[in-house]
């Protein structure tokens, strides 16, 4: 499993630029970016427009997630240059790093849903009546009832991993 | 402290009771009484050594091995009937029956009167083959007495038997698995009937060295069965003959010599091995002793402590040179077959012990101590020990390898980071919260 | 059921409250009909364990009432298995034993004195009231009106094919597995509407408790990947998802890896690949949405086929190459037997020898479920109307249980529910529109009052809608019939088919009153007071539990089959001849074999007809020394009478089930009832085995294995001395002796 996530996570950066690439001389661009714009360039604007639209708080957990995405690559390469003897171990704790920033990437939806989110029914096209349905569901839940929610998953998470790695 | 006293109990009823370890009730089958004057001499040198001599004829009604399904005797000796059959009571199956609860039995046969049809199919039954014929007699023309059989040639002389092999005990200074010859016929020695007129060589049955004209068999449970070839090897004449071989001198028989061990051997006075008390424990101080259950890669010390009886009292039993007590651990096969080194001695025993690992294998394994030699009484022991898998908390916990300091250094950084995200959060929250709320209106 | 339809009449009229109190009362009325339902063969019999595997169950509650948990956690069997042992701690599912455990440590707490048994015979019904209380629930997140839950609730507590897995006594995993299961779809379907993290961490915590429970978890562990990856591919991707998915992934693979007989399965075991790979896909899809909303522009539709593709592509080579390497456990043969109905039949006979693992005729479907069977369909249908992400749920778990049912009889267990909540839904949209009075009756007024004019008739036909109380009537009557008839049937079925402990058989004498046969604890009481507390028994491994729990008798093997070897010893054993047979025997310590015999009374579930798969099992490990072809006649038939084979004949189990049968008969007259044939005139001759024990009707034949023969001989010998027959003098040559063991 954590393997996976971690290839993903590597391989969706170019996956996710060079196809935007094409699609988006096709379609009449935005304002802000040029159709014929390089996949450097967009990579810049993605980088632009995150760093002006995401509220402080976001950003905070953005940087947990960072530092989570290290924790967990620094274990797995480790895993990989010096072996996964004892297994139990490995897999707790690259599992908790896997689980928290799961944990922490739903918590970042559900308090930041409010953001990006409401740029979602514009783009979705024949989606729009179920991103609607999202819309009124995540915003539903409280910020105050994620974050309890997100204790009490972390919790669970740690609890099961301290057992676990014995 | 209760084995001491059984131990104890068992000295005194030996020394009260009789020399044999089995007991003293000694049952002589003998068709005539007239006969009886011709052994006295072993008669007394029996009740001597404190049996008790019965004494019946296989006619007789009264004669029965047993009463509700006990014995009666503990000991039978057979002398050669003349009769076809031993009579109702003394069948092969009886006999066998005899055998089974531990009695032992001393069978003479004789080259004067032909051997019966009941007891040559019970010596079938114990894979003791006589000669066809029945009135077979060994002859031998290089080692006969020439006093007493200057024209038959049917009287043997014969040395005392040598050991039967380099590393067996020597009772008889003196022989296969159940079965042993103790006294073979020399080498020199055929089978031969008297009664046909033209011995020819098609005819011979066995020569030399396979006649024996004494053996012994011992069954599984150690009851012990005795052939003799000749009965008359045990009566006065030949206790205290003098015989001459062919070119050689003049000496005095040591039939009497031999009579007392052969007898002393049947009736369980010598190379009774008792196994007293076995235990085996962890090899730690103060371990419970003979649990029921162990776990793989435990240190384990096993312990047997043997003695053997000698005429009157145990003594402690020593292994020849050359052989060795073993211990089997097995599961199926043997996972350890380790040689028992003597730890101490007793007054009366030695201890034998061990010390292994179990092996990295769990499931119900046996200490086996299977030691079957001729002529010493068999011991066959076994105790069944359960052999479990590491407990859940019996494993080398991550802390203590080296190698999974590095996840678990992963983890709690992991939980540190979260709490002091947690902290960060709560303490940011009111204004990013009002940010939030502004943001979604 | 009729209390349900009472309800919908009455939902109209009453007030909000009374509704709800209404429905906690017809849940309880439910709850408790599923729990009496179950009751029939604690009235009929007594309070039993039944069949097999719940004696091993109700075996290792009593160890752990008895020592407690950490030492039933490191459980090393030594009565099991024997010489092997089974780390019986490390490769039981644990749930069901703790569960009762706990339910006992309650009731004592209490001050409430039961006895484990009953906790244990009682765990099952005490859990389909629990069953019917979560399909509530779940049927609930379906639909909007509460009858088609409460429909559902009395469906699933009186089917029969989830009868046939609790009635009382049935003490198996599966007792409270079901709930789990029906409960941990709930909280999912809970979690993907609501997108919390709690409810994915609820549904990973029960799905925990679920893995600790039953084998089948791997179902929801690739149905609810399944549902995921579905609803990606419909496009349907959002944030709720996301969440409960990883919520649910994370924490339910840590919490399945705590149980030890699951232990590192879920990265390494194929059949948990999916829920991987549908993580990592999620993982990607939700980076890109989170690009998306950077991004203006259409083509994300397209971004997110090529990252499907490509994600799908790499996992699937990536999958290919560890299996390939061997980094990944081989696909296990249970899982290949659940695509190739043939495949067990040829490689595994352990497997395919288990009656459970047969695929399922046809008219069971009809049997266990009714006429469910053929609302099933209608209510998919009425989901596809709807396809909401929960209607998609129901779609795919339809279509996955039911192709699954088809392959394995046991696998219907799973159906069962999903037929229930399909059935309740189509169900209750046909009453909700049929059985309502008051609205259509307004429209119908106001339409008449409009136009009178026109005649009702044609005023009605362009509303849509029912309005004639003629169809109302037939429609609701000839439901009411099927409910009644549904009720009728699953009463029958659950009192003549599924309450029968197996352990107790119960026949009847022709003049109809009903005959009890007790051979199977008569001949397990006796080896209980008869034998040596560790006397060894080898069985046949079906009757392993069984004399484990009622016997307390060490066994060679049981039905636990972890060890294909083993068990194949033990059909040599039986299927070889005696001279064969006895070094085994010595050689496993055995003292007692036991066989199931049903010549006399007719019983077919003998030993003699399950012997081709002792035979099959055995040739899978030694096929130089035993071939199956050899128990058939030169015609290919499996006879026992004088035509049978040498070969069949010499076999152990041959003469162990026929020896002194003979004599129960005139000679010549020896008839065997359960294989119809006539018998030799001769009974076989037994040597290194002597009867011990025979029960009343002959079912359960015990044979003492004799020692080794005090002077050396071997046993035919012995025991032609012990018949008074004389060695033959003239036979001299005597072979090598045989029977040296040690």
């Amino acid at each position: 499993m954590p393997s996976k996530r971690h290839a993903a996570s590597t391989t969706s950066a170019p996956a996710a630029s060079t196809p935007t690439s094409t699609p988006k001389s096709l379609s009449s661009g935005p304002a802000t970016l040029k159709t014929n714009a390089s996949a450097a360039e967009i990579a810049q604007h993605v980088w632009q427009q995150y760093l002006t639209t995401t509220p402080q708080r976001t950003l905070l957990l953005d940087a947990f997630m960072f530092f989570l995405v290290l924790v967990g690559g620094l274990q797995f390469l480790y895993c990989i240059l010096a072996g996964n003897y004892p297994f139990n171990a490995f897999l707790s704790g690259f599992s908790a790093a896997v689980g928290q920033f799961v944990l922490t990437a739903s918590l970042r939806m559900q308090t930041s849903g409010s953001g990006p989110g409401s740029s979602k029914p514009s783009s979705k096209g024949k989606n729009a009546r179920f991103a609607g349905e999202d819309e009124e569901q995540t915003a539903g839940i409280s910020h105050e009832r994620a974050f309890a929610d997100y204790i009490f998953g972390s919790l669970i998470l740690h609890f099961f991993c301290i057992n676990f790695i014995n | 402290m209760r084995w001491c006293l059984a131990l104890l109990l068992c000295c005194l009823l030996a020394a009260v009771n009789a020399l044999s370890s089995s007991g003293s009730r000694l049952l002589v089958v003998q068709e005539d009484s007239t006969e009886k004057s011709l052994y006295s001499k072993l008669w007394a040198d029996l009740e001597s050594r404190g049996y008790d001599l019965t004494f019946e004829s296989p006619k007789s009604d009264k004669l029965a091995l047993f009463e509700h399904g006990e014995r009666v005797y503990d000991h039978l000796l057979i002398l050669p009937p003349k009769a076809k059959g031993l009579g109702p009571s003394l069948t092969p199956k009886h006999i066998l029956d005899f055998l089974q609860k531990d009695g032992n039995i001393l069978l003479a046969l004789s080259g004067k009167s032909a051997t019966s049809s009941a007891i040559s199919s019970l010596l079938i039954e114990l894979d003791i083959h006589l000669s066809t014929d029945r009135s077979a007699v060994a002859v031998d023309h290089f080692n006969y007495d020439t006093i007493s059989a200057a024209e038959k040639h049917d009287v043997l002389l014969l040395q005392r038997p040598g050991s039967l092999r380099p590393d067996v005990k020597a009772f008889f200074d003196a022989t296969p698995p159940l079965l042993a010859p103790i006294l073979r016929a020399p080498v020199t020695a055929y089978g031969y009937n008297p009664k046909e007129e033209i011995p020819s060589a098609e005819d011979i049955q066995a020569t030399g060295s396979q006649l024996s004209l004494v053996s012994a068999l011992q069954a599984r449970n150690s009851a012990r069965f005795t052939v003799l070839g000749s009965a008359e090897a045990l009566e006065d004449q030949w206790f205290s003959a003098s015989v001459k071989a062919p070119g050689g001198k003049k000496t005095s028989t040591v039939n009497q010599e031999f009579a007392k061990q052969l007898t002393a051997w049947t009736f369980k006075e010598t190379g009774v091995l008792k196994v007293g008390k076995i235990q085996h424990h962890l090899a730690t101080e103060h371990a419970e002793r003979n649990p029921k259950i162990y776990r793989v890669k435990n240190e384990t010390v096993f312990e047997i402590e043997v003695s053997e009886y000698a005429y009157d009292k145990y003594v402690p039993f020593e292994v020849p040179a050359g052989d060795e007590l073993q211990l089997e651990f097995t599961m199926l096969s043997p996972f350890h077959r380790l040689a028992l080194q003597p730890v101490r001695r007793t007054e009366t025993s030695t201890v034998y012990g061990a010390q292994f690992v179990t092996p990295d294998q769990h499931g119900i394994f046996s200490f086996r101590v299977n030691y079957k030699r001729p002529f010493l009484t068999n011991i066959e022991e076994k105790h069944e020990v359960t052999v479990r898998h590491f407990a859940h908390d019996e494993y080398t916990r991550s802390w203590a390898i080296s190698g999974g300091w590095v996840w678990i250094a992963g983890l709690w950084s992991v939980i540190g980071g979260f709490l002091a995200f947690v902290v960060v959060w709560l303490y940011s929250a009111p204004s990013s919260a009002a940010n939030a709320i502004k943001k979604t209106q | 059921m009729a209390q349900s339809s009472l309800d919908a009449l009455l939902k109209g009229s009453s007030g909000r409250n009374t509704r709800g109190l209404l429905r906690i009362l017809i849940l309880c009325t439910i709850a408790a009909a599923a729990v009496s339902s179950r009751l029939f063969s604690v009235i009929r019999f007594e309070s039993i364990i039944h069949e097999f595997d719940p004696w091993f169950n109700f075996r290792a509650t009593k160890y752990l009432v008895q020592n407690g948990f950490y030492s039933f956690w490191d459980w090393f069997d030594d009565r099991t298995w024997h010489p092997l042992g089974r780390v019986t701690g490390g490769t039981l599912y644990p749930g069901l034993m703790v569960t009762s455990g706990v339910i006992y440590h309650i009731l004592r707490f209490l001050t409430i004195p039961v006895d484990i048994r009953n906790v244990c015979v009682l765990l099952a019904p005490g859990f389909s009231g629990l069953t019917a209380l979560a399909m509530y629930l779940l049927t609930g997140e379906m639909a909007p009106s509460p009858s088609a839950g409460l429909l559902a609730a009395a469906f699933i507590g009186i089917v029969p094919g989830y009868i046939s897995r609790s009635v009382a006594g049935s003490y198996d995993n599966e007792a409270i597995a079901i709930f789990l299961l029906v409960f941990t779809f709930f909280l999912w379907i809970k979690a993907i509407k609501n997108g919390s993290i709690m409810w994915g961490a609820l549904t990973a915590l029960f799905y925990g408790y679920m893995v600790s429970a039953w084998g089948g978890y791997v179902f929801i562990t690739n149905l609810i990947p399944l549902h995921v990856f579905v609803l990606l591919c419909m496009g349907r991707y959002s944030s709720r998802m996301y969440i409960s998915y990883t919520t649910w992934y994370a924490l339910g693979t840590l919490g399945s890896m705590q149980i030890p007989f699951v232990g590192f399965l879920p990265i390494r075991n194929s059949d948990h690949m999916s829920a991987l790979g549908v993580f990592g896909l999620i993982q990607l899809v939700a980076f890109a949405d989170f690009i998306r909303s950077f991004l203006p522009g259409k083509q994300f539709q397209k971004l997110l086929t090529y990252m499907v593709f490509l994600t799908f592509g790499l996992a699937f080579t990536g999958l290919i190459a560890l299996s390939a390497t061997g980094v990944i456990a081989p696909w296990s043969g249970r899982f290949y037997s659940l695509w190739d109905t043939n495949y067990a039949k040829i490689h595994i006979p352990i497997i395919a020898s288990v009656s459970e693992h047969q695929p399922t005729a046809w008219p069971a479907f009809f049997f266990d479920l009714n006429f469910l069977i053929w609302l099933f369909p209608a209510g998919v249908f009425v989901c596809f109307q709807k396809l909401k992400d929960e209607h998609v749920f129901v779609v795919i778990y339809s279509v996955l249980a039911s192709y699954f049912a088809g392959v394995m009889v046991r696998l219907m267990l799973t159906l069962t529910p999903i037929v229930c909540v399909a059935a309740a839904l189509a169900l209750s949209c046909i009453l909700d529109n049929f059985l309502v009075m008051s609205t259509p009756k307004g429209a119908a007024q106001a339409k008449a009052n409009g136009n009178e004019s026109k005649s009702l008739r044609s005023g009605r036909n362009p509303l849509v809608g029912i309005y004639s109380y003629f169809s109302k009537a037939v429609v609701t009557g000839s439901v009411t019939i099927y409910l009644l008839m549904f009720v009728a049937h699953c009463t029958w079925v659950t009192s003549n088919a599924y309450s029968s402990p197996s352990v107790v058989l119960a026949s009847r004498l022709p003049d109809g009153s009903q005959f009890i046969i007790d051979d199977y604890r008569e001949a397990y009481y006796w080896l209980r007071q008869n034998t040596p507390d560790n006397a060894k028994i080898m069985s046949w491994w079906d009757y392993g539990y069984q004399i484990g729990g009622m016997a307390d008798r060490p066994t060679l093997v049981d039905n636990n089959t972890w060890n294909n070897t083993h068990i194949a010893t033990v059909g040599k054993a039986m299927s070889s001849r005696e001279e064969v047979s006895y070094p085994i025997l010595r050689q496993h310590d055995v003292d007692y074999v036991l066989v199931v015999f049903g010549g006399l009374l007719g019983y077919s579930g003998d030993d003699l007809n399950k012997f081709l798969w002792m035979v099959r099992i055995s040739e899978g490990i030694w096929p130089d020394e035993v071939s199956e072809r050899a128990f058939f006649t030169a015609r290919g038939e499996y006879r026992v009478d004088d035509q049978a084979t040498p070969t069949m004949r010499n076999s152990l189990m041959y003469k162990l089930s026929y020896h002194n049968y003979q004599s129960l008969f005139p000679p010549g007259q020896a008839m065997d009832r359960v294989r119809g044939s006539k018998l030799p005139t001769e009974t076989p001759q037994l040597n290194t085995l002597e009867e011990a024990f025979t029960s009343e009707n002959w079912i359960i034949r015990i044979y003492k294995v004799k020692d080794l023969d005090n002077f050396g001989r071997d046993h035919s010998n012995a025991v032609a001395f012990d018949k008074g027959l004389k060695k033959k003098r003239a036979a001299k040559k005597r072979g090598p002796p045989i029977l040296r063991t040690e």
